[in-house]
């Protein structure tokens, strides 16, 4: 038997339809200001928050910390995975991985930014294996330090590898594997730590890791970013302790100055800056959400397909979790003659859904340039544009996953107690049915979350249409008709899947 | 005496009808089922015109370990069941190769095709089970994981690529220097 979750009701799919429609109107008939406005705090001077950002701020130590302790639960995610019960809700492997970090990853991301990377057991182990140090400069005999070809010099690496993440994930069926959970864990390490004994710097986290890089592409939507204090002092600074590195920290792992630092999708958040920074000059700071992916992001050709790749994906994610897909799978590969286990027929029908809307958003760019008599390149249209996508994709990412957090991360400290599941069934109906009803907030409070979620998203996106747009094609009034119309289709496909009933998990 | 009675009585009212699906006479659960037997691994699936349910007895068997495999194949739209022969074969779950054996071809019987199995070696294994219905061909493939899969492996080659990806790296990194050294000393030789 199939388990649900109930979608969004049906007022809250009137309240963002409305909201939709309203701002998209808006967004043709009103130009934005010349120029986004840049404004933040610094983290360390806001009550509370600012003795635990100094806190981390004074010393390594505490993010050392930290990482021992993500290392020595990754360890035990793998044992658990390789030597415990095959059932995926009793095992450790399967529940931490798949429910709680891939689920919780997005929702940390639109607090803390990219601070995963910083505490990433997969990097923290490759860095120790090579570096043969846990903090501080490594030796360089331990890494040939080669430059990345150029032709792997971009995110087409890391997009391939998330697709291909998403296909042992929802095709395979890793997540309810803990065994395959456990080695898709090891291939990552050995990954890293191959990357960083053959390239320099972080190679891994800058061009290949699919983790990485949705974490920093996410991340420029992030309220909290590393900056200088005092953007004064680092114009005057000759030294760029922060992009070389001193005596006793590593260089920025992907060659960022924090001087000209304006968006977040390479900064990992490691903190080497802020502790070579002979001035103290680098910390937290607090900011808009938009004003990186509206104004301050730069446009590329790969990264747009990246985070059109992110939009697709994610809504690919919603797509097999509705009631109807496996049936819909099944029509699929009996027209194509599919063995049960439909790999052939998930394949291409992930290729499809994930290319068809591009196809879409290609054409409609397409539109949107002739329209404006070409005076800008397709190219750079489809690049600059495509900034739009990303809040889409974030802000429908957070609200379905706060339905596997809240629904169904249960029973964690049974799980710590007992990671390998020994001696354990699987889950009854009834357990299942309390898992169900047992939800760490109120139904309407998960409701009312993913319903402001959805009408943020469609909020930032529209607002970067109206800065990118109007910064490309400024003489044009209608310019910005033919993405909204994508953003519309896109936001309301998401809000219809938002609105049906959704499988559990495990 | 009296209120043993009047217990057995109560004891009597209280007790509701349970009902059960029983196969071979003895009754089957699913994992998601409540049982204090242990459970079988069950899966469902649409296949053209057929719908499919297979199930393993035990969940998780051990090898060496007598197992059952049970087939129902129903109509789509008409519900009946499918009453021609299945053909079962086990092969290893490998990407590349692996061994495979034919397990036997079975007639319907009350509904159901039964298929032993005997299965002396851990590992993942893929059942294959195969039939035909109005010339065109059907094949659906199931998983089956028999004991306990060895951890050590995995670890152990990922440890193995990792030892010898950083000693390989670590020694060409010291000619690399060496040759830096002999050859700045070269250069500064009069």
């Amino acid at each position: 038997m199939i388990m649900t979750h109930p979608g969004l009701p049906f007022y809250w799919q009137v309240i963002i339809v409305v909201f939709m429609l309203l701002v998209s109107v808006r967004a043709m008939l009103v130009p934005p200001p010349s120029k986004a406005r840049h404004y933040g705090w610094p983290l360390e001077q806001v009550p509370l928050v600012g003795l635990l950002v100094k806190f981390l701020n004074r010393s390594p130590w505490p993010l050392l910390f930290i990482k021992i302790v993500m290392v020595a639960v990754f360890l035990t995610v793998i044992i658990a995975g390789l030597n415990g019960t095959p059932v995926p809700e009793r095992n450790l492997a399967t529940v931490l991985t798949w429910n709680l970090w891939w689920a919780g990853l997005v929702v940390a991301i639109f607090f803390l930014g990219s601070a995963w990377c910083a505490i990433c057991p997969w990097d923290a182990l490759a860095t120790w294996l090579v570096r043969m140090r846990m903090w501080g400069r490594g030796r360089l005999n331990n890494s040939l330090n080669l430059k990345v070809p150029k032709w792997l010099r971009s995110v087409w690496p890391a997009l391939l590898m998330f697709m291909a993440l998403t296909w042992f994930e929802l095709g395979v069926g890793v997540t309810l594997d803990p065994y395959a959970t456990a080695l898709l864990s090891l291939v990552m390490v050995v990954m890293a730590t191959v990357s960083l004994a053959l390239f320099e710097d972080k190679a891994f986290c800058h061009y290949f890791c699919p983790v990485g890089r949705t974490v920093g592409y996410y991340s420029q939507l992030a309220p909290v970013a590393l900056r200088p204090v005092d953007p004064a002092v680092c114009a005057k600074c000759t030294t760029l302790e922060c992009y070389h590195g001193s005596e006793n920290v590593e260089p920025c792992p992907t060659h960022l100055v924090m001087g000209t630092l304006k968006e977040n999708t390479f900064c990992t958040s490691c903190g080497n800056c802020v502790q070579s920074c002979p001035d103290s000059n680098v910390s937290w700071h607090l900011r808009p959400q938009t004003v990186e992916v509206k104004q301050d992001a730069r446009p590329n050709w790969d990264d747009a397909w990246f985070m059109l790749g992110l939009l697709t994906l994610t809504s690919f994610h919603g797509i097999t979790m509705l009631p109807f897909w496996y049936d819909g799978m099944s029509e699929f590969g009996v027209w194509l003659g599919d063995s049960g286990r439909l790999l052939l027929s998930f394949s291409l029908g992930m290729l499809l859904i994930m290319f068809a809307p591009i196809a879409v958003y290609a054409l409609l760019v397409y539109w949107a340039q002739r329209w404006t008599g070409k005076s800008v390149r397709y190219r750079q249209a489809f690049s600059v544009l495509a900034f739009a996508m990303l809040p889409l994709a974030f802000s429908y990412h957070i609200a379905h996953n706060l339905n596997h957090l809240v629904r169904e991360s249960h029973d964690l400290l049974a799980l710590f107690i007992n990671p390998l599941g020994t001696d354990t069934q699987p889950l009854s109906m009834m357990e299942k049915h309390e898992r169900h009803l047992q939800m760490y907030i109120s139904q309407d409070t998960l409701f009312l979350l993913q319903g402001g979620l959805m009408l943020f998203g469609f909020w930032m996106a529209i607002e970067v249409i109206r800065y990118r747009g109007y910064a490309l094609y400024s003489d044009r009034k209608f310019w910005v008709l033919p993405i909204i119309v994508f953003a519309i289709l896109i936001h309301g496909f998401d809000l219809w899947m938002m609105a049906q009933p959704m499988t559990m998990r495990m | 005496m009296v209120i043993r009675n009047l217990l057995l009585i109560l004891i009597c009212l209280s007790t509701t009808t349970v009902f059960g699906h029983h196969v071979l006479g003895r009754p089957a659960y699913s994992l998601s089922d409540d049982s204090n037997t242990p459970p079988s691994m069950q899966v469902e699936t649409q296949i053209g015109d057929f719908y499919v349910t297979y199930m393993a007895f035990p969940a998780f068997p051990q090898p060496g370990q007598q197992g059952r495999l049970n087939l129902y194949a129903t109509h789509r739209d008409t519900g009946k069941p499918f009453d021609g022969q299945v053909s079962f074969v086990i092969k290893d779950d490998k990407w590349f190769g692996g061994h495979q054996e034919a397990l036997g071809t079975q007639p319907i019987d009350d509904g159901v095709y039964r298929q032993g199995f005997l299965v002396n070696n851990a590992g993942d294994y893929i059942i294959s089970a195969s039939f035909s219905s109005n010339g065109e061909p059907y094949k659906i493939d199931f998983p089956l994981r028999i004991g306990q899969v060895s951890g050590i492996g995995p670890i152990g080659i990922a440890l193995i690529i990792i030892v010898v990806a950083l000693v390989l790296v670590n020694v060409l990194q010291r000619k690399r220097l060496l040759r830096g050294k002999i050859q700045a000393a070269h250069r500064d030789a009069p």
